[in-house]
This record gives C-alpha cells, sequence and structure tokens, in this order.
C-alpha cells in the first residue's frame, strides 16, 4: 500500500513540475482520484449456501494528461492506475490507458478529433437514453450515479466510440444565415472471432449533421447515420446496415421575458441483413415524426412543452433505440448473482439499478435488447421506442427564492399495431419530482434539504382474458441531506419500486422478428433504504460512508425473496 | 400570433397523429398461446356412409375460438387400418379436409364401421363419431403400371439376375397387397450386387396429362423379409423419357433405360418387414445424367417405361462389403404400381438417398 501511495504521490509531483509548463500551455493535467470499499451482508434465512457477507474496494487515480504542442493541436490521454483491496503491488494494481484523442483545427477552420470521441445527435438517430430508473439527483443515489455514469463513459447522453470527427461551419450575407457541417466515422466493433472458426466482421458506424439558420428564427437541422457490417472482414457471410436519416424545422420566437419554440420533425429508417454480398434479407422499413412546442421564462422560473409523437413499429434505429441495460438473463449482478439453497439467479432489480455498474452496456445493438417491463414499460427504448403513438408534457416551476423546484412530465401512448392481438396497449406515465431547499425560507445558514419524487407508469390493454394487460408500476424515491456541521451532511433516503399485475415480454429471432410472447405476473416490491454521512470539501471532493438495508418482495410462494445489507465508503476528488 | 394560438395549433396537429393506428398485429396472436380454447362449432362429417369405390369422399367441418394444431384420427374397427388428417387452423374447412377412404399405412380400409376422433394438441377436448364405409377405396384412380392381377404384363420384361439361383420372380398369391396376386421379386446372389429386373413398357402421350413433375406420384406396395431381413437391400427405380423404341432388337433388353437416354432414378432402401405403401414425387428423381448431351426435360407426358432392379450388398466373395448377410434370401416383393395425377395414394417420401447410382 505504501507503494501506492508513493506512485500517487510521484504523479502528483510530476503534476506540480508540469503545471509550470502548463502555465506556457504546453502540457496540463486533470483527472479523478476514487477510494471505494463495500461490505455486502446477506440477511436472509433461506440461504445457507451464499456466503454470510463479503466485501470488496479499490483505489484507482485516472490521470488526464493534455498536451498542447501546438496552439491548436491536444493530445489527450487518460491513464488509469487501480489496485484493488487485498492484494499485492504488482500483481493486484492494473495500470490501463482508458482513453486517447488528439483533436486540433485545420486552418483555424476546419476541427477535428481522432480517438475516443463522444458523439450524440438527435434522439431518434443517435442518443444514449437514461437507464430506467432516474436517481433524481437525490443524495445517497447520486454518489452511485456518479460511479456509474463515470465507469460506463455516459456523458449526457452522448455514446462513447473510437474513430474520427470533423465539422466545420459557414456564415453568409444572403438566402441563409449560417450552416454548420458535423461528419464522424467509428468503429462500435472490431472483427474477432466467436469460436469455431467463426469471424464476426467489423462494425462500422458513421453519420452526419447539418445545421442551418435559414434567417434569424428558422433553424433546418438534419442527421444522418448507418450503422454496418463489412462483410469482406468476417467469414460470417452475413451483414447488418442499418441507416437512419432525420429532419426537423425549428421556429424560435423571442419576447423580452421568454422564448416559444415549435418543432417539427421526421424521419425514415431501413434495417436489414445482407448475405452473401447480394440477398437483402429481413428488411424492415419504418418512419417517425414529431410536434412539440415550448414555452421556457429566460430567468428559468417555468417552462413548459407540449408534444406528439408517431414512431412506426418497424422504425430501428441502432444508435437511439440501444439500452443502457440488457435484462437479459445472462447478464448478471455483480452482487450476490445467485441467492437462496437452489442458488437460483438473482434477476436485476432497483439496488441493481442504482448501484451496479458492471450490467450496464457500452456497445450498440443492431437489435432491440430486452427490457423489464416493471421498470420501464412506455418508453423503454426512449423517444424512439418502436410502435408508439401520443401525447407528452413537460413542466419546470421554481420559486424565486430557490426554495422549492418541481418538474412533472407525463405521456399517453398507445401502440401503432397491437403485438400478438389486435387490441392496443395504452400507456400512461407521469412523472413528479419537488425539491425543497428549506434552509432558504427558514433562513438557516446550514443547508435542509429535501427531495420527494415519484412515478406512475400503467399499461392496459382490453381483449379476451388471455390478452388483456393490466399492469401498474409505483416509483417512489426520498432523500434528505440536513447538513449537521460546517459541511457535514447527514443523508436520509428511500427509494421503493412496487409493481403488480400482468403483461407479456416478446420473444424476437436473431434478426428482430417476433417468435413467441412470454406472460409474465408482477407482484413484486423492492426496496431500498439508506442513511449516510458525506463530508464535502468541495463541491467535487467529498467523502461518503451509507449503510444501505435492500431487498426484494415477491410475494409469491414459488419465488424466494431476499434481503441484503450494505456498506459504503467512498473518498472521491475530481481534480 | 399569440401563445395560446400556437398551442392549439399544436394540439390540433397532435390529435391527427392518433390516426395512424393499424388494423394489424406484430407476432403470433396471443389468443393461440394462452387463451382458453373453445369448439364454437361441433364436428360435422358429410357422409357417414361412404362407398369409396365409386369416388365417393368424406368432409369434416368444425370451428373453435383459436388456432390450435388438430388432428383427425380414422381407424378401421375390423381392419384396423388407421389414417390422420392434421393441420393448424382455427377450423375444419369441409373444401379442405377431405377424406378419400385412402391409407397411409398398410392394411387397408374394408367395408367396416370406423372410429373418428378429433383431437387438439395440448388441449384435453376430443370430438368422436363412427362412420361405416360400404365400398373400401379401389386405389385405381391412375395410370396402372401393373397389378398382377391376370399375370405378368404381356410387353414387360422379367429378368432375374443370371446366377440368381434361389430367385423367386414370380407372381404369387399368398399375401397380396390389393386383388389376389402380387409379384415376388428375390432371391440370392452372395457374390454379386444386382439380383435381377422388372421392365415395364408405358407410352402417356395420348393422354394429355396436365400435371407437373410436382405433382406426378409413382405409387406402389413393397413386401420385405417377415423372417430373416437382410440389412444391405434395396430397389432402383428408373422411370425413362427416352424416344428410342423400346426393344428395337427385339432380344428382351429395354434399350430406353441405356446410359445414353432421359433416365431419371431413385435408390429405395429396403429396411421393413412386411407391406409398406410407398408415392413417390417424379420431381424427387435424379436425372442420371450419365452421359453429355442428354436433355433433360421432365414431362409426365413423356413417360416410356419403368425398370424396378432388386439389389443387395454382397455377402461373398474376396472382399465382401457386407458379410453378416451371407446366404440370407432378399426379398422386394411389388404389387400396384400405379402413377397419379396431383394426389399421392400414400404417404410421400422425402429425403432420398441418392448414394451409389452405381449399383444397378
Amino acid at each position: 500500500m505504501h507503494k501506492i501511495y508513493s506512485i500517487i504521490f510521484t504523479i502528483i509531483l510530476i503534476s506540480s513540475q508540469f503545471n509550470s509548463i502548463a502555465q506556457q500551455e504546453k502540457v496540463w493535467f486533470s483527472g479523478l482520484a476514487r477510494s471505494y470499499f463495500v461490505r455486502d451482508a446477506n440477511s436472509f434465512e433461506n440461504d445457507s449456501t451464499s456466503a454470510k457477507n463479503s466485501s470488496l474496494g479499490y483505489n484507482l487515480i485516472d490521470l488526464n494528461t493534455h498536451i498542447n504542442p501546438l496552439k491548436d493541436i491536444e493530445i489527450f490521454a487518460q491513464l488509469r492506475i487501480s489496485n484493488e483491496f487485498g492484494s499485492f503491488f504488482g500483481t493486484g494494481t492494473d495500470i490501463v490507458v482508458r482513453q486517447l484523442t488528439a483533436k486540433g483545427v485545420l486552418a483555424k477552420k476546419i476541427k477535428f478529433s481522432i480517438g475516443d470521441l463522444f458523439l450524440k445527435q438527435n434522439k431518434f438517430t443517435l442518443n444514449n437514453n437514461n437507464e430506467e430508473l432516474p436517481f433524481f439527483n437525490s443524495g445517497f443515489s447520486s454518489t452511485y450515479r456518479d460511479i456509474i455514469h463515470y465507469e460506463n463513459f455516459y456523458l449526457d447522453n452522448r455514446w462513447r466510440l473510437q474513430g474520427l470527427q470533423t465539422n466545420f461551419s459557414y456564415e453568409f450575407d444572403r438566402f441563409i444565415e449560417t450552416i454548420e457541417f458535423d461528419f464522424f466515422i467509428t468503429r462500435p466493433r472490431g472483427s474477432s472471432s466467436i469460436g469455431n472458426g467463426v469471424t464476426q466482421s467489423d462494425m462500422l458506424l458513421a453519420g452526419g449533421t447539418m445545421k442551418s439558420k435559414i434567417f434569424k428564427n428558422l433553424t433546418f437541422e438534419s442527421n444522418y447515420i448507418n450503422l454496418f457490417e463489412v462483410t469482406s472482414t468476417g467469414n460470417t457471410g452475413i451483414s447488418v446496415r442499418n441507416p437512419v436519416l432525420q429532419g426537423g424545422l425549428t421556429y424560435q420566437n423571442e419576447t423580452s421575458n421568454a422564448i416559444l419554440k415549435h418543432n417539427i420533425q421526421s424521419g425514415f429508417s431501413k434495417r436489414s441483413w445482407l448475405q452473401f454480398d447480394s440477398l437483402v434479407t429481413n428488411q424492415s422499413i419504418g418512419m417517425f415524426s414529431e410536434l412539440s412546442t415550448s414555452y421556457f421564462k429566460i430567468d428559468s422560473s417555468f417552462s413548459f412543452s407540449l408534444g406528439g409523437r408517431y414512431v412506426d413499429p418497424n422504425f430501428r434505429s441502432s444508435g437511439s433505440q440501444t439500452r443502457r441495460i440488457d435484462m437479459r438473463e445472462d447478464n448478471n449482478n455483480s452482487i450476490y448473482p445467485n441467492y437462496s439453497n437452489e442458488q437460483i439467479s438473482r434477476p436485476i432489480t432497483a439496488f441493481d439499478i442504482v448501484t451496479d455498474a458492471t450490467i450496464y452496456n457500452q456497445d450498440l445493438s443492431p437489435t432491440l435488447m430486452n427490457f423489464n417491463p416493471m421498470y420501464s414499460n412506455s418508453l423503454p427504448y426512449g423517444a424512439a421506442t418502436p410502435n408508439r403513438v401520443g401525447v407528452f408534457t413537460n413542466l419546470d416551476f421554481q420559486t424565486e427564492n430557490k426554495f422549492l423546484k418541481l418538474n412533472f412530465n407525463s405521456s399517453y401512448l398507445q401502440e401503432v399495431i397491437g403485438q400478438g392481438s389486435y387490441e392496443l396497449r395504452n400507456f400512461l406515465f407521469i412523472y413528479g419530482k419537488s425539491n425543497f431547499n428549506l434552509h432558504e425560507v427558514l433562513n438557516l445558514k446550514k443547508k435542509l434539504i429535501f427531495s420527494l419524487s415519484f412515478i406512475n407508469e400503467t399499461t392496459k390493454r382490453a381483449g379476451t382474458e388471455s390478452e388483456k394487460i393490466d399492469l401498474s408500476s409505483k416509483h417512489l424515491d426520498f432523500s434528505s441531506d440536513i447538513e449537521m456541521l460546517k459541511n457535514i451532511f447527514l443523508q436520509l433516503g428511500l427509494k421503493q419500486v412496487n409493481s403488480s399485475g400482468n403483461e407479456f415480454l416478446t420473444d424476437r429471432i436473431e434478426y428482430g422478428e417476433i417468435l413467441t410472447f412470454n406472460k409474465l405476473f408482477f407482484n413484486q416490491k423492492d426496496n431500498l433504504y439508506s442513511i449516510g454521512l458525506k463530508y464535502k470539501f468541495r463541491p467535487k471532493v467529498y467523502m461518503n460512508l451509507q449503510y444501505n438495508w435492500w431487498g426484494t418482495n415477491f410475494n409469491d410462494v414459488n419465488i424466494s425473496d431476499f434481503k441484503y445489507q450494505r456498506l459504503l465508503f467512498i473518498f472521491s476528488v475530481k481534480l | 400570433m399569440k401563445i395560446r394560438q400556437h398551442y392549439i395549433l399544436t394540439i390540433i396537429s397532435i390529435f391527427l397523429l392518433f390516426g395512424c393506428s393499424k388494423d394489424e398485429v406484430e407476432g403470433p396472436l396471443i389468443n393461440d398461446i394462452y387463451g382458453f380454447f373453445e369448439i364454437t362449432q361441433p364436428l360435422t362429417i358429410s357422409n357417414k356412409n361412404p362407398d369409396f369405390s365409386i369416388s365417393e369422399v368424406v368432409k369434416f367441418q368444425c370451428e373453435f375460438n383459436k388456432n390450435v394444431d388438430w388432428k383427425i384420427s380414422i381407424t378401421g374397427i375390423v381392419s384396423g387400418s388407421n389414417t390422420i388428417i392434421s393441420g393448424y387452423s382455427n377450423s375444419l374447412d369441409s373444401n379442405v379436409n377431405i377424406w378419400n377412404g385412402n391409407t397411409s399405412q398398410y392394411p387397408f380400409f374394408e367395408q367396416e364401421y370406423c372410429a373418428i376422433e378429433l383431437t387438439f394438441l395440448n388441449e384435453s377436448d376430443t370430438l368422436r363419431d363412427t362412420i361405416e364405409i360400404m365400398g373400401p377405396q379401389l386405389y385405381t384412380d391412375g395410370f396402372i403400371v401393373a397389378d398382377f392381377e391376370n399375370g405378368f404384363p404381356q410387353d414387360a420384361f422379367n429378368k432375374p439376375q443370371g446366377g440368381n439361383v434361389q430367385a423367386t420372380f414370380v407372381i404369387a398369391d399368398d399375401m397380396p397387397l390389393l386383388g389376389d396376386y402380387y409379384f415376388q421379386m428375390g432371391g440370392m446372389i452372395n457374390y454379386d450386387w444386382a439380383l435381377g429386373k422388372i421392365e415395364f413398357k408405358l407410352d402417356y402421350s395420348s393422354n394429355q396429362i396436365s400435371s407437373t413433375p410436382d405433382d406426378f406420384y409413382l405409387n406402389l406396395g413393397i413386401l420385405s423379409d417377415t423372417v430373416d431381413l437382410h440389412t444391405g437391400q434395396f430397389v432402383n427405380v428408373l422411370i425413362s423419357e427416352s424416344d428410342e423404341p423400346f426393344d428395337p432388337d427385339n432380344n428382351g433388353v429395354a434399350n430406353i433405360f441405356d446410359s445414353n437416354e432421359e433416365v431419371y432414378k431413385l435408390k429405395l432402401y429396403i429396411d421393413w418387414e412386411g407391406w409398406k405403401l410407398i408415392s413417390i414425387r417424379y420431381s424427387d428423381f435424379v436425372a442420371t445424367n450419365s452421359t453429355a448431351g442428354v436433355v433433360f426435360e421432365r414431362n409426365p407426358n413423356d413417360i416410356k417405361g419403368v425398370r424396378i432392379a432388386c439389389q443387395a450388398c454382397p455377402s461373398g466373395g474376396a472382399n465382401p462389403a457386407c458379410p453378416e448377410n451371407l446366404d440370407r434370401m432378399v426379398r422386394t416383393d411389388l404389387d400396384h404400381i400405379i402413377f397419379t395425377k396431383n394426389d399421392a395414394l400414400f404417404e410421400v417420401i422425402t429425403n432420398i438417398n441418392n448414394d451409389e447410382w452405381n449399383k444397378n
């Protein structure tokens, strides 16, 4: 351990040396350091085979080196040094290059980036949708959220990809005001052997964005993306093609205190597999359209938006429909993946979604991934979820003294065509979040913050007894941050997900067509309670100690419930 | 435009989106997978006293509330013969589900009562009824090649192999398939493959057969060993469309099966005991193509002859292929060789093994 600290000390020393050079704009550093320790305990009786408790932890430092050899060029490298608790130096220490990027400006006109890119386009073409249970930014779960998002490179709904990106823009003095272009080509997956002498092909993702301000109030935007495999780089003889094209107009009307914005957009997708370079199979062609209107107060005290959306059942967009969590059975939790004396596989529950970074996905998928309707049923693939038509609203409000902050959004959606039935599913989604900064109204010097949030999602389908669906999921989240002493916060938290009713899960073949439906009954309750202390040195430098009680009741004599506890310690420094 | 007007316009546009729902279904119907099964219309049998000998048929009709795998089993009370009609649907259509009195396995139905049973996969419901066959199916609706009822056809060749000292190759009456007679084709040659062959002269050019090779069938019954099965026995069936004369030399050898003629061929391993009923789609026969330049234009109208050759894996000689069959008799007896158009008389065999063509 002493050696680890020696390395860290040396790096800091070197950093300080380079800081002097950094002043000459040559090299500068940033990064993150984290100490993480958890101890999990199994506290239910019907499991004498699993370990009663276990612990793990690590220290890591991500050192970001920014090198500016020229004014317009930057080389960025992120080097990770990590050491697991209980291991010896040399055997348990990993040193990996986590990110490498070179970026710059050509002829002061064309920007380029090579290496690790964080890409995002429109929510129908390329967008990394949020996970199913919102973290609500509540105190105790935001500690976990920071780790999950950081470890999986989730940055502002962007996908982390490796390749080349360039963008440039022009300004005009007549006809149109500006026009901007952005192009990229990346390789989400390299060719690799998948056994038995079979090599899967390279998968590439290419796309571009064109945005133009036609005149002061009107903007046109178009995005194109294509996920495809290069057949010649493998020997499977089959390769996917998934181009998506989107176009939209935004009209913006500004007054002295508010902005009114209208947006209309539409697009098409095609997904097919090419066999032996010529035979197109399993082709599906779909479209979407969306219309929305937003009203913002310029002082951010109020905003309201309203819209309608249609997404065709055959609309397929790998870049925007890939999920962060694949709820397939073999996506195992890292914490007690099996439980009970029968050692059955423990399903992904609310606690795993909130805390387990290893169940999250970083790879784009050309087919729809599995989801659990208990946690997300109306829009499991984000706004681009196929086979949906309906309306959505969003409302934000905050008082002038910031005592109260409210966010409310809802959607009412319907299927475009029935799945396994001529009857259509109807989805009602209501989300509410409130933050009470009581110290503002009580004139307290120390912070007193409460947050209460909920989600109510219902799915219904009429029809015969066998076709009927009635599923209700309720998600309640409460957290408080009470500043006991200066910068020391007492954190209390509660998260509950209740689901009852029935649904059908689709079982699809390799190329996406529905093979059959699996009937599911829910009467499940996930619980997570937390108490903790947090010391904030600075907003991004903190120490957090938590104790979590969590478990799931299935309310089914045939399925064992489970109950666990966890002690968590984190020391996080963001440089 | 005021803000309110903006929103009204948006709301109207959004409601237009709801008109986009389509009257389609994605995936299989859930009602078919999980729905409660119910028979909405009982089983109706169109003719409970059919006389199949005069081409009468029995039609079945029934309706259910969902698509299911259903099966009609018809069993002769006296003969024990059985035939199956099956499908996957939510009804039995009387225009489709028709029984003409045939069977998929020996023995044939007689003049007898038959038990009808309609069952459904994964459902406990069973519907039962009976019919009385007034006249059994004669299986004569087609082009008979040979039924051996009037002896061996006069213009056909019966050619046991030289050396087949125990050759049968005779008409017999002890266990016919249909009628009173059948043809015994077998014997024993330990050292060679060929035991003999029979060749029939045919000409359908005046029949104006409209069927394609996919809808044209060769049907026959083959009787194999009942005591000591020869494990390497088979028959080669050759159909010729040659324009050559059947036997131009009058030497008892049909030249139309020569390697430079348009001949289609198929090999049947005989590995059962008793009679087996076989139907073979003409399109499943393979062009022999042994000589370059032969034009293969398979057409049932052009059929000029059929050869059936009896063969068995040798059990003797210097390097016997099947020594375990030493001194075993080969038996590939035949009856009721008939071509039919559009419908096969018996169960159509597929996945035919076409290896070792040289053994003819």
